[in-house]
């Protein structure tokens, strides 16, 4: 057993108090300009495609220098403007009252302050903007996806959350694992013996994983992305591989998005390059391969047309240029078929926790 | 319809109408209940235009037997203030059909007086009842015939002639016809209703037969300026046309007769003696600037064959060859022909050639034309490659179709004469378009003159938007020498420029309250049917149709986007007042104050300021 209750301790608090006074700079901002006579105004850096550029040495998606400026004066902003004071507001009562919301009950909370977003994705993009603004991801804001993954493993977090603050808990105590919600990614991470951690791309294998006792073979902390890791769940991978050291390896279907998916957890998403800290450098990506398709002779289907164009817009991303990435999209490029993590059961239920995972496990440590 | 100095003619039977009335617009009882009401209505302003009265016109279309089903026998009577017809012409004019004194190169409504009669005839051929017209010309007596038509011999047969004391002129005319009211109605009432819209000027009284009536009080006070008859435009020349010009413009030889020979020796005054050859030329010289054309050539002729007045009552003058310089001529005392030189050095030389030959080509450009002088005739023969001395009586079939061509595509040309036609103004019809609309906004412009196939048009446009206009869409008035178009909507060529418009340039949407007046003025309407309803889709005139509605169009935009910052204006003001203050709620949570800031000047400002980015 390991014990990494560093002097972090406080770290989420700390955030949280920053957060604040920087929310409440913003309203100073505001308030005094009305005072004045002043039109108010936010700056938004700009997130069009323009704007996005690739870091090689943060090794993730960034804002380029170009900001957007949305004013008061302007009167075909001004109903922005006003949602997204309103959502700073908003924000800035949960965060000091410890309250969470959703993406969707924030679209509803509006409609009690009068401010009428048109649909759900027009007050997504406020959020988006918020958080470009003050540069802070949504979690932060206490703002969370509907859809949540899931974590299981030897972990000890202890709650930051209202009414259960100091109170502590082992992520192996329940076998269908925690949800990966407000409560646990405000949770400050105490203690581990977990060697590793093996993100999961599908629900299904998880519960195999935790039933095939996974955690305890391979020293595992088992998170399950449910598809495209949600910003929480990737936000936590990170800070499992920053703050406990643990190596990060993915598992996800043999097909271009999998490699996506993997991708994503390691280098970010075009859709939050205004935010960091969301992605794992050296995460590995274990399967599965194209060349595990061969390989291991499983059952495939073949790729539709779409799955073939995603493979060449991938192509060119400036990340899919090198190594096993880039051989591996050629050699999709080539089957064109695919096959799922399911494939493996046509070998038996254990098959992928017996003999592909130890295998895959013992190939990653040369790349 | 017509004055006493006005001349008639009678130029062709109405046998030929009576077959082909369908042609004319009477092809069922109900268009030509329409029709009929349209050529008496049309007949009246005309008449009163021509002699500048400002027209009162009432028409009343009564039932014979209200109780009978449509088609029926209808009483239909126009009755006008105009100059009224002399008793004398009235049998002729209403009795014979193609009598009428609208000949001549100017606008009018009507065409050749033919409408009326017809439907006269029309009326006799349904009901076998005769037509009554009383007329007063003198404001002394009133005239009232009681007429049939002779229609094998298209000779009015007088029932009854009677007269009686009157003190202002004017002419009603009454006739019987087998009519379709419920039918004809609808379009009879528009009729009405729209031709009080094109003319303002005009008091109109309808009468319908269930007793109701309607009635349009004149709007404006003054009379547009009357057209005059006018000389072409080379513009609307073709060759046939030009053909014909030239015929008209070069002398004949005269025919030498006695009663031309007494007429030389009278203009000489020599009527006595018969003088010698020598004589006679001397006196001609003395006397020459007083002699007629005639005469000069007759005397000229007699230069070159140095004959006497005995001599030449002996010839036949064939031919004046100047080609070949000669003059051949028939002597009958001899029975041979003769042929004598021509001295190009002698001074009658020049009358004899310039009477064969006709005028130069710039004479004739300048004098038969109109609104050409001598320098755009210069520059014009410059352009046709053709000489300006050049005797148009001489010019060779390729040279005249040169001529013509070159008439159309010279564009130095000054454009057309519009004195021959009488548009509206812009003043009367933006008048009557506003009495008429009520509208919230209203424009009209009056084009200037162009010309198709040699006759001049001007094309006359309104536009009106909003106010009393119901929201069913444009909707499109048309009218040719201010005569409402009702029928065959859909080949007209207005219609056909207003369709394709593109509105939404225009900042016009949906189903907008929109009207469109369009006034054509010719000598010469192009319709597509001899009904007179839809107008033919000539170049020329869609252009300027298509001008006036850019123009037009261009005008309402402004109106529309003044409109639309007006709205603007006010959505701004609704926002700020909704939006800043809620801000401020936020701010003020967000800095954690107690009080609201002071954002009433912000609200101001918000609302005042203008649109930005």
């Amino acid at each position: 057993m390991r014990l990494r209750n560093k002097s972090r301790a406080k770290t989420a608090e700390a955030r949280k108090q920053k957060l604040l006074s920087l929310l409440q700079k913003h309203g100073l901002g505001i308030y005094e300009d009305l005072d004045q006579g002043k039109f108010p105004q936010f700056v938004i850096p700009s997130r069009s495609v323009n704007n996005i550029v690739y870091d090689k040495k943060l090794r993730q998606y960034i804002l380029g220098s170009a900001s957007a400026i949305r004013s008061a004066r302007n009167m075909s902003q001004l109903r922005s403007y006003t949602q997204l004071a309103w959502l700073a507001f908003f924000v800035n009562r949960l965060v000091k009252e410890g309250k969470s919301s959703t993406l969707r009950d924030i679209y509803y909370s509006s409609q009690a302050f009068s401010i009428d977003f048109e649909d759900q994705p027009e007050s997504d993009n406020i959020i988006v903007d918020l958080e470009a603004v003050l540069s802070s991801p949504r979690e932060e804001f206490h703002i969370f996806p509907e859809e949540r993954s899931s974590v299981f493993g030897d972990l000890t977090i202890e709650y930051t959350v209202r009414g259960y603050e100091g109170k502590r808990v082992n992520l192996s105590d329940h076998p269908d694992g925690y949800l990966i919600g407000p409560s646990l990614s405000s949770a400050e991470l105490v203690d581990t013996s977990a060697e590793l951690v093996i993100a999961i791309e599908k629900g299904g294998l998880f519960t195999r994983f935790v039933e095939e006792n996974v955690h305890k073979k391979f020293k595992a902390i088992i998170v399950d992305t449910a598809g495209q890791a949600p910003r929480s769940t990737r936000n936590l991978l990170r800070r499992l591989n920053s703050e406990l050291s643990l190596p990060v390896v993915i598992l996800a279907d043999g097909d271009v998005y999998g490699e996506h998916i993997a991708m994503v957890i390691k280098s970010g998403s075009a859709n939050a390059a205004h935010l960091r800290e969301l992605t794992v450098p050296d995460a590995k990506w274990l399967g599965v391969w194209a060349t595990d398709i061969e390989k291991y002779k499983l059952p495939t289907i073949p790729m539709t047309e779409a799955d073939v164009k995603r493979i060449y817009d991938l192509q060119k991303d400036p990340r899919y240029q090198e190594g096993i990435w880039k051989k591996q999209l050629e050699v999709f490029l080539k089957l064109k078929r695919k096959a799922e993590l399911e494939a493996f059961s046509k070998y038996g239920l254990t098959n992928i926790t017996d003999k592909y995972l130890p295998a895959k496990l013992e190939e990653s440590k040369s790349l | 319809m017509s004055s006493n100095k006005e001349t008639f003619s009678q130029i062709s039977p109405s046998e030929f109408f009576y077959r082909n009335r369908d042609l004319a617009g009477f092809s069922n009882p109900t268009r030509s209940l329409y029709t009929s009401v349209r050529e008496f209505v049309e007949n009246a302003l005309d008449a009163c235009d021509q002699k500048r009265i400002l027209p009162d016109i009432h028409l009343s279309i009564k039932a014979v037997d209200s109780e009978q089903p449509d088609p029926k026998h209808y009483v239909l009577t126009v009755k006008d203030n105009g100059p009224g017809i002399d008793p004398k012409h009235i049998p002729l004019a209403f009795g014979t059909v193609l009598y009428g004194s609208k000949f001549g190169l100017k606008q009018a409504r009507g065409m050749f007086g033919l409408g009326a009669t017809m439907a006269i005839l029309y009326g006799q051929i349904t009901t076998n009842k005769p037509v009554t017209v009383k007329s007063c010309a003198d404001e002394k007596t009133l005239d009232e015939f009681v007429m049939l038509l002779d229609i094998q011999k298209n000779k009015p047969v007088i029932l009854k002639h009677t007269t009686k004391e009157a003190a202002k002129t004017g002419l009603s005319v009454s006739i019987v016809l087998e009519g379709d009211y419920s039918k004809a109605g609808t379009k009879i009432r528009d009729y009405v209703s729209q031709t009080s819209l094109i003319t303002p000027y005009a008091s109109i009284t309808f009468e319908d037969p269930a007793g109701e009536k309607f009635h349009y009080p004149r709007i404006v006070k003054e009379m547009p300026p009357p057209p005059t008859v006018i000389k072409p435009h080379p513009h609307g020349v073709d060759v046939e046309t030009l053909r014909r010009m030239i015929i008209d413009t070069h002398y004949q030889i005269p025919t030498v007769d006695n009663k031309m020979i007494e007429k030389v020796r009278k203009e000489l005054g020599m009527q006595k003696k018969n003088p010698s050859p020598k004589d006679i030329l001397d006196r001609a010289e003395k006397r020459w600037s007083d002699l007629s054309r005639s005469i000069r050539i007759v005397i000229a002729v007699m230069s070159f064959l140095n004959i006497d007045f005995e001599m030449l009552r002996k010839i036949r003058i064939d031919d004046v060859d100047i080609a070949n310089k000669k003059v051949v001529y028939w002597d009958f005392g001899e029975s041979q022909s003769h042929a004598v030189e021509l001295d190009p050095e002698s001074t009658y030389y020049k009358q004899l050639a310039n009477t064969v030959q006709g005028e130069t080509l710039l004479t004739f450009l300048t004098k038969r034309f109109q609104r050409v002088g001598p320098t755009t005739s210069e520059k014009f023969c410059e352009f046709a490659k053709l000489k300006p001395e050049k005797r148009i009586g001489s010019m060779t079939n390729d040279e005249l179709v040169r001529l013509a061509d070159a008439l159309q595509k010279f564009d130095e040309f000054l454009a057309p004469d519009p004195s021959c036609l009488a548009p509206l103004g812009e003043e009367p019809l933006s008048k009557g378009v506003m009495k008429f609309f009520n509208p919230e906004f209203a424009a009209v412009i009056q084009r200037s003159a162009s010309a198709y196939s040699g006759f001049p048009f001007i094309v006359e446009m309104g536009i009106a938007y909003g106010g009393d206009i119901p929201q069913t869409g444009l909707k499109v008035y048309r009218f040719a020498n201010r005569i409402p178009l009702l029928y065959d909507e859909g080949s007209d060529v207005v219609l056909k420029v207003v369709n394709e418009t593109d509105w939404s340039r225009y900042k016009v949407k949906g189903e907008p309250p929109l009207v469109i007046v369009s006034h054509i003025c010719s000598t010469r309407i192009p319709y597509k049917t001899v009904g007179k309803e839809n107008v033919a889709d000539r170049p020329e005139l869609e252009r300027e149709l298509k001008n006036a509605l850019q123009y037009l169009a261009r005008k309402l935009a402004v109106h529309m986007s003044r409109q639309g910052m007006a709205d603007m204006a006010k959505k701004r003001a609704n926002l700020y007042t909704k939006y800043v203050p809620l801000i401020a709620q936020f701010a003020t949570e967000l800095s954690g104050k107690k009080k609201e800031p002071n954002y009433k000047q912000l609200v101001r400002m918000g609302s005042e300021i203008e649109e930005q980015i």
